[in-house]
């Protein structure tokens, strides 16, 4: 039976609707920063004074800054691929093995969400000092990758659940082994959710500062820099420039993307 | 850039007479007791002295975020071009407190009064040989006190500045004149203080003519209940000195407890600000450096320390941030016509009369009023920061 | 003779049976189970044991990892303030508020990410993250131009003569917290929503449109349960750290908006108390712990995880 012609699409403009107006609502404080970043004035108040480019340009001049934003991005990008692996893991492990210490390790998983940041940061902090490793970039990325897991797991572990195991089972009584199954048969299922938690993590990473700022050795992260230079009244529309541009640039490279992809 | 406390009153209501005594008669006022260290100097000096450019290795400071930047150790990055500095960062006492017993091998880091007993107690900190500091004797000498526990020099005091009521003078137009605005009724909604546990003990202590040193069980408790019928009267606390210069900026916020660089930045901003001359007396507070014990850049770190108390790094400091520093000389110079173009600065919109407004070099009588808290204790520490965190709690 | 073992194998989740009677999967499951357990034992369990202990040091003084006695003291002092207590409650409930509409917010956009987006799917998606790739903090920052008193709702109000003197009322309280938080966490929150629905059979739906009368009744039969662990997961994501939260408290709370994240954030960044700090998590993680607990056992976990 085909799909019926139900008026299925009276729901259409609605949910799209819905949609866009969230973008707009998500975009607007987005569009706040912007104006401020083109505003000639260092406290962020109304009435605005008068336009410059003058934070952009000051933005490329100040090597620290663009030091910390390429810090902020090796660490996500290795901390997210660490997170996203590690969670496949054990979502794997939790929709497909009975296993005694299933519970255990689902608890644990997702403890790093209870555990308030600045107290796993601490921990870290002396655990680092008990194995006498130094604070580096290297320290920040496992604290990313224990507190991106959760969010891993879980988003992998939704899009596994009840997915019929009759697939890998009708794999492996053909005669695939057991990894093999998995690199061909589970993980294609699970692809859309690996990407999805691997975008999960890397976002976690790149804006988190509670941890980066306990964590860090001689490299500060963007966060934790920004964080710091907040302090300084005439350095706040330097970072809003540095804030926005970073948006925009991700902005632009997805679309770009998106148009390659199309051809 | 946390106002912090030093030791007793009246030997700080002596630093700050001093260094305004010089600004005020203008240049080449200070003179220090040198004769003493000289006689140690020529051998040592012998065995030191390679050419600053010949001079290789790296230092790492544990200092507050923005320090890092090359104007606030300027003379060092001139004078010893060979050697690498790296920065870690802790953004508050606390944070940085925390971080040198959690073991951070910074060879350098940056306290302020009140923190200072912690560290020597804990063994945290090297002493300071001063005969080493060619710029020790440009310090004056109530400030070298401040860097002294136990009798022995263990810290090098750099930036200073006031702490005071901050208020609009278009919203409040009779001059405030006392603490006790913080507590205000008639400004509910209006008023802002600092998010700091030990900072509200000290206001409660100057209303109430308290001996800070002495706090007693019953004071406390009376202070706990006075800043919790206070709370509901701010607009909202503030942490960094940037809220508070946007909440008056932007008209919400009419009196706060605030550092004389709000004063300046909003001045210079063009918002009609006041700076108070509270009754019961400003409060001043110091930061200082101080070398890691066992840190194997001993010398180093001492060079690093000298070139802090630099000329051209103070008049960096001094126009930056609008905080004062611990050189004599640079302080004095404010008041000195000829060197107007080293003090103005036009992205922070210093100038010398702003300068001279903002630490009041005009009026000594200000500086005779100005008290300092001493050093906490770690249980006074433990307490007073209890009992603010349960005021946050009971709102 | 393998049919009859395979049917009997063919329970959902059980190993399956081979010859010999054991998992042939078992050397994937140590590849599987090793490098996570490894993870989390040494970076998690071990941090947390060490947190555990420092909530029983009297001090911090002396060295950090030198034997001390014990003590119950700041536990004591934690049970002691009342208003501990009361913030970790309305933390809780805020917390609780906060999953619950932004659970509810997302889920239309995960639905038209998973039905109605089509080929672009991917595009909508990356632009509702891609603010989150802006400082966080500069975030709450605008949110704070937008609800301040000369802020751009004030603004709006005024400018269409609905209002004439601005509201106050605004910002620095525990409902800017909370209008804060929500927009924080939509995006994030749809997420496990979009996997979830991700994972229905496209026929099944279809089905659905044909024997319901309305879309409405197709999706409350099919879609909407189906979808349900998907909505668990986003709800409990949302829901467990928010209780935890300071950093929007600390920018728009004001001083009644203060959440129990930053009592804790205090004593570690402010106070240099770590013990009592500690001890204070402590009993936050034992709480939130048993709330999901309780949550677990009333949604049957089990239910969801063993459907499809």
């Amino acid at each position: 039976m085909t799909a019926s012609a139900r008026p299925r699409r009276l729901r259409l403009p609605v949910i799209r609707g819905y949609y866009w107006l969230l973008i707009g609502l998500l975009y607007l404080p987005i569009a706040i920063l912007f104006v401020f970043s083109i505003n000639a004035n260092t406290t962020l108040s109304f009435p605005l004074r008068g336009f410059t480019l003058a934070w952009y340009a000051k933005l490329f001049a100040t090597p620290a800054l663009l030091h910390a934003v390429t810090n902020s991005v090796m660490v996500a990008l290795g901390s997210s691929v660490a997170a996203t692996a590690l969670g496949s893991m054990i979502a794997i492990l939790l929709s497909r093995f009975n296993f005694r210490g299933r519970t255990a390790l689902t608890g644990l998983a997702m403890l790093p969400l209870i555990i308030p940041f600045v107290v796993l940061a601490v921990a870290l902090l002396i655990l680092f000092r008990a194995l006498d490793i130094n604070l580096s970039l290297v320290t920040i990325a496992i604290a990313h990758v224990v507190v991106a897991l959760p969010y891993t797991t879980l988003i992998v572990l939704a899009r596994l659940i009840g997915f019929d195991k009759q697939l890998e089972e009708a794999s492996m009584d053909l005669g695939a082994s057991y990894p093999a199954t998995l690199r061909l048969v589970v993980l294609p299922i699970a692809a859309p959710a690996i990407v999805s938690a691997w975008i999960t993590a890397f976002t976690v990473s790149f804006d988190e500062f509670a941890l980066a700022l306990f964590l860090a050795g001689r490299d500060p992260t963007f966060p934790v820099y920004l964080y710091g230079q907040l302090r300084f009244a005439n350095t706040l529309p330097v970072l809003i420039a540095t804030a926005v541009l970073l948006m925009l640039g991700t902005l632009t490279l997805i679309l770009v993307a998106d148009r390659i992809r199309k051809r | 850039m946390h106002p912090r406390r030093s030791l007793s009153t009246l030997q700080s209501t002596m630093v700050l007479s001093v260094v305004v005594i010089l600004a005020a008669c203008g240049p080449g006022g200070a003179t220090g007791p040198t004769a003493g260290a000289a006689t140690q100097l020529p051998t040592q000096a012998a065995a030191t002295e390679i050419p600053p450019d010949q001079v290789t290795g790296s230092l790492h400071v544990l200092d507050w975020t923005g320090y890092d930047a090359e104007w606030a150790w300027q003379d060092f990055k001139n004078t010893y071009k060979n050697v690498t500095v790296t920065f870690d960062f802790g953004d508050s006492d606390a944070d940085q407190y925390g971080k040198m017993k959690g073991g951070s091998q910074a060879d350098i880091f940056h306290p302020y009064t009140g923190w200072l007993q912690f560290y020597v107690d804990e063994g945290l900190v090297a002493e300071i040989d001063t005969t080493k500091l060619k710029n020790w004797d440009k310090v004056p000498d109530s400030f070298k006190a401040i860097g002294q526990i136990n009798g022995k020099q263990y810290f090098v005091p750099w930036d200073w500045g006031f702490t005071s009521i901050l208020y609009r003078t278009d919203k409040i137009t009779t001059p405030v004149d006392s603490w006790g605005i913080l507590f205000d009724a008639k400004y509910k909604g209006h008023l802002s203080m600092w998010d700091d546990g030990p900072a509200a003990v000290t206001v409660s202590s100057y209303v109430h003519s308290y001996d800070e040193t002495n706090i007693t069980a019953d004071q406390l408790a009376s202070i706990k209940a006075e800043w919790t019928a206070q709370a509901p009267l701010n607009k909202a606390y503030w942490v960094a000195e940037t809220d508070l210069d946007q909440l008056m900026a932007s008209g919400e916020v009419w009196a706060a407890y605030a550092w004389q660089g709000a004063y300046a930045t909003l001045n210079g901003g063009g918002t009609p600000v006041a700076y108070a001359n509270p009754k019961e007396g400003r409060n001043s507070w110091v930061g200082v450096y101080g070398i890691r014990k066992d840190s194997s850049n001993y010398d180093l770190a001492l060079r690093f320390l000298d070139s802090k108390l630099g000329t051209l790094t103070g008049q960096n400091l001094v126009t930056n941030y609008f905080y004062g520093v611990a050189n004599g000389d640079v302080m004095s110079g404010i008041a000195d016509p000829a060197q107007a173009a080293a003090y103005t600065n036009t992205t922070t919109g210093a100038t010398p009369e702003l300068l001279k407004q903002t630490f009041s070099v005009d009026d000594p009588s200000i500086l005779q009023k100005t008290n300092f808290t001493p050093n906490l204790t770690a249980q006074q520490r433990d307490d007073w920061t209890a009992m603010w965190t349960e005021v946050k709690a009971s709102q | 003779m393998t049919a009859s073992v395979d049917q009997a194998s063919r329970t959902k989740g059980a190993a399956p049976e081979r010859r010999g009677g054991s998992d042939p999967r078992r050397g994937s499951f140590w590849f599987l189970l090793g490098p996570p357990a490894i993870v989390l034992g040494l970076f998690l369990i071990v941090p947390v044991l060490l947190m555990i202990a420092v909530s029983f040091r009297a001090d911090l003084s002396g060295e950090l990892l030198a034997p001390f006695t014990p003590t119950l003291k700041q536990f004591q002092q934690a049970f002691a303030g009342a208003g501990y207590w009361r913030v970790l409650g309305i933390s809780a409930l805020t917390a609780f508020g906060v999953a619950a509409i932004a659970t509810v917010t997302a889920y239309p956009i995960a639905y038209f990410l998973a039905f109605r987006a089509g080929k672009r799917a991917a595009l909508y998606l990356i632009l509702l993250l891609v603010p989150f790739w802006t400082s966080y903090l500069l975030r709450v920052m605008a949110w704070k131009l937008m609800l301040g008193e000369q802020g751009v709702v004030n603004s709006v109000l005024i400018g269409t003569g609905l209002i004439d003197d601005p509201l106050d009322a605004l910002l620095y309280n525990r409902s800017a917290v909370v209008v804060t938080l929500i927009y924080v966490w939509i995006p994030f929150a749809a997420l496990p929503i979009l996997a979830g629905l991700g994972r229905i059979d496209v026929r099944l739906h279809d089905a659905a449109a044909d024997l319901y009368g309305s879309p409405l009744q197709q999706f409350l039969r099919v879609t909407l349960p189906l979808s349900l662990p998907g909505v668990v997961a986003a709800f409990f994501m949302v829901f467990i750290p928010t209780v935890g939260e300071y950093v929007t408290p600390l920018l728009v709370g004001g001083t009644g908006g203060t959440m129990y994240g930053n009592l804790i954030q205090d004593f570690f960044t402010r106070a240099a108390n770590w013990p009592l700090g500690s001890a204070l998590s402590i009993i936050m993680l034992t709480v939130t712990l048993g709330l999901v607990i309780v949550a677990l056992r009333i949604v049957d976990p089990r239910r969801l995880l063993e459907r499809g």
